[in-house]
């Protein structure tokens, strides 16, 4: 309960590295003196400059070169390039792949942000309570993020195998003697595989990322609610959750913004299919834009989806948000 | 000395620096490709070529190694990238910003870019292209005029497990569609699943039937769907009608739009499947992980008034960049790569079908079939022989191709929507 006993005004001086003066008058700046002043304000902020360098050269740089080459036909091959106005966002709202691709990126960013979230939040207060071998389970947890998903998503298309040879099908019949199932050749079960991979993949992350906030709500305050008779589910919602919404916040709008973006998980795991059930909007970029040699057509749709990833993006970051004061 | 003693003193924290940025560049460069002769001889008289591959260190050695023994005096800088996504992505960086070699790959993937952006010089009449396989010529041409020297092919036909048709009394893959289809049903009958394809791609055997029907008019298929004299409604609802009859019949399980080709040639090399299409890069791995399977390639059985055909390509040609300031010593290169002493290289290292008129290939036994059709020219494969929009189309036929195995789309369907991808691309 220490941490909120300082005063604002007393935290702001500190922050601006001037002496304090409990009760006394506000400190004086100096400008240009060796504690203060614009001089020391600039030297603090050139160490912005390689960040800010960085963010001009490798994505403001480009993203206005996209936004260019989205009104040309740019072939990658060769700079001698026409204007072409609205033509390649014409062809790209007749296509019927983008339809497709936009619906299952959808669905799997929701449902991906859903279940992980639904999970990560009781597994990070499992692995934060005290049991023996809590160092090893909160690593095995956590390892499914560290390979690369384009591996892992081979790796699962042994284990889905909709084949009576595939890994998970040989278990089931094992265990049960059904089978086999149709896991990636079914639309829904492939659709559903993808989102499942996604989940195992990440949700350990996502449960470090809400143990470390879980870390740092003092353990009086569940002490005090004890005293008080709230039950441990009482104690989870009033306490726990409201102190997890900025987390809650950062991990739904990673899991959202991440989903938006897939390519590698249903490319490797399913190439997008059966059909388009699997298909993705950046896989949608790629082939028909980027394989193909149409990079006019290719910026179109990035600038198109850096747009509406946008979009979603601070929605559900306003939401989130506003979500987040309400409960606290 | 610690680093802090190194950066206090403003000549030292200089040079910091500016080993620092050198050391970085290096490796930037270091990432983007070697630079090194895989022979790793050559280059005593100062000449250099710059050759860009899209096979690895190991595979172009052999014949890097013959290019040093005849060429002491002038060095390869060798550089490669694995195909193809990576390597199209790499050769058109360098195109377009100038610094691409001397003489690269010229692939299905990116013929047309090439071409279009003039990065690659005609090669018309050079004396190195007068052993090139007139197939594999016209593959990397335009107009009659070739700019790529592509000096082997692939084929791909049906793989069938002997063992397991002698059970029904087949010796062999039946040469007419309906014979097939009949074993099928034999094998069926015996227990024997008699047929596996993973749908990962329009079909080969399909491309096998519209090879027949394109050799029929002449090789003036694909023009006519491209000059919009003809549709793929036209021609291909007919080849997609007979190749969904495995699975409308029951000779193949429709779960085959959810497995890889991987998947696909391992129910096959384990006996779990009587018959599957396949191409020789799947010859090595079933001699290794499957050394007791008895089995062989034979071409795609023929449609009602067809031929056997197979589905192929050229192999990825030799061009020359039109920017080259070598292009006397990239002839000279190309000369090298177009000898028999060469294409017998890459022949024994990478068991190539090579097509060149002065070397007979040694295959695989069981690639011996398919390597009389390749040699002969009978091979096709549509996504080569299209001239525009081909990812797009391929994309389609794809995820067209397993609605239809799937029974969720018709022949006639599944052509429309090609059409369709065509008129909007």
């Amino acid at each position: 309960m220490s941490s909120t006993s300082v005063r604002p005004d007393v935290g702001r001086a500190v922050q601006a590295g001037s002496p304090v003066v409990p009760g006394g008058a506000p400190p004086v700046r100096r400008r240009g003196g060796p504690q203060g002043g614009w001089k020391q304000v600039a030297g603090y902020q050139a160490f912005l400059l390689p960040v800010v360098a960085v963010f001009v050269v490798l994505f403001l740089v480009p993203l206005a070169q996209t936004f260019y080459y989205s009104f040309t036909d740019f072939s990658g091959y060769s700079l001698d390039t026409e204007f072409v106005g609205l033509e390649n966002y014409g062809r790209i709202l007749t296509d019927p792949s983008m339809l497709a691709g936009l619906g299952f990126t959808i669905g799997f960013a929701v449902a991906q942000t859903a279940v992980i979230t639904a999970l990560a939040i009781p597994l990070a207060v499992a692995l934060d309570r005290a049991f023996a071998g809590r160092s090893l389970v909160r690593s095995l947890v956590f390892f499914p993020a560290i390979p690369s998903i384009a591996v892992l998503g081979l790796v699962w298309t042994y284990i889905l195998s909709p084949l009576g040879s595939g890994v998970l099908n040989q278990v089931i019949d094992a265990l049960t003697g059904l089978g086999p199932f149709p896991f990636l050749s079914d639309p829904w079960m492939a659709r559903g595989s993808v989102v499942l991979v996604a989940v195992w993949s990440q949700v350990g992350w996502h449960a470090v990322l809400y143990l470390a906030y879980l870390q740092s709500i003092p353990a009086d305050y569940y002490e005090v609610a004890t005293i008080d008779g709230a039950s441990r589910p009482q104690q989870f919602r009033l306490i726990t959750l409201p102190l997890l919404a900025p987390a809650i916040t950062i991990s739904t709008f990673l899991l959202m913004t991440n989903g938006l973006k897939v390519y590698d998980l249903p490319f490797t795991l399913t190439g997008g299919g059966p059909g388009y059930s699997t298909f993705t909007l950046t896989q949608s970029i790629i082939t028909s834009g980027v394989a193909q040699g149409e990079y006019g057509r290719a910026s179109a749709l990035a600038v198109l989806f850096t747009l509406a990833v946008g979009a979603v993006s601070l929605s559900q970051l306003l939401w989130s948000r506003r979500i987040e004061g309400r409960i606290r | 000395m610690t680093l802090k003693d190194l950066t206090s003193r403003p000549t030292s924290r200089r040079s910091f620096l500016t080993a620092l940025a050198a050391g970085g560049a290096a490796t930037a460069l270091a990432g983007c490709s070697t630079s090194t002769s895989p022979g790793g001889g050559g280059g005593g008289g100062g000449q250099r070529i710059s050759y860009f591959s899209w096979d690895n260190q190991e595979d172009s050695k052999p014949v890097l190694d013959l290019w040093n023994e005849q060429n002491p005096d002038i060095a390869v800088d060798f550089s490669n990238a694995p195909p193809v996504a990576e390597y199209i992505a790499a050769l058109q960086t360098r195109v377009l910003s100038g610094t691409a070699a001397d003489v690269f790959c010229i692939a299905a993937e990116n013929k047309t870019n090439l071409i279009d952006g003039s990065a690659v010089v005609d090669l018309s009449g050079k004396p190195f292209m007068s052993g090139i396989n007139e197939f594999n010529a016209a593959t990397y041409g335009r107009d009659g005029k070739p700019y790529g020297m592509s000096t082997a092919s692939w084929g791909a036909g049906i793989a069938y497990n002997r063992a397991l048709l002698q059970q029904v009394g087949a010796d062999g893959v039946p040469e007419t569609w309906d014979e097939f289809l009949a074993l099928c049903a034999e094998l069926k009958a015996a227990g024997i699943t008699p047929y596996i394809e993973a749908v990962t791609g329009p079909s080969l055997v399909v491309a096998g039937f519209l090879g027949a029907q394109n050799a029929a008019q002449g090789g003036a298929m694909d023009t006519a769907i491209f000059d919009g004299s003809s549709t793929f409604e036209e021609q291909w609802t007919d080849p997609l009608a007979q190749w969904v009859r495995l699975w409308d019949e029951g000779y193949a399980t429709r779960d085959a739009v959810g497995i890889t080709g991987d998947q696909g040639r391992d129910e096959f090399a384990q006996g779990r499947a009587a018959m599957t299409v396949m191409g020789p890069w799947d010859v090595p791995t079933l001699r290794s992980s499957a050394a007791d399977l008895d089995f062989s390639l034979a071409r795609i059985p023929a449609l009602s008034g067809g031929s056997v055909f197979l589905a192929g390509a050229a192999s990825p040609g030799y061009a020359i960049n039109a920017k080259s300031e070598n292009q006397e010593l990239a002839e000279r290169f190309l000369t090298f790569l177009a000898s028999a002493e060469v294409v017998k290289a890459q022949n024994e290292a990478l068991g190539s079908i090579t097509t060149t008129a002065d070397y007979e290939p040694t295959v695989d036994p069981a690639l011996e079939v398919v390597a009389q059709g390749v040699r002969a020219g009978d091979i096709y494969l549509p996504q080569i022989a299209w001239t525009r929009a081909e990812d797009k189309l391929n994309e389609t036929g794809i995820a067209q191709a397993q609605l239809l195995v799937q029974g969720s789309q018709t022949p006639q369907g599944m052509a429309a929507e090609m059409d369709r991808t065509l008129a909007s691309a």
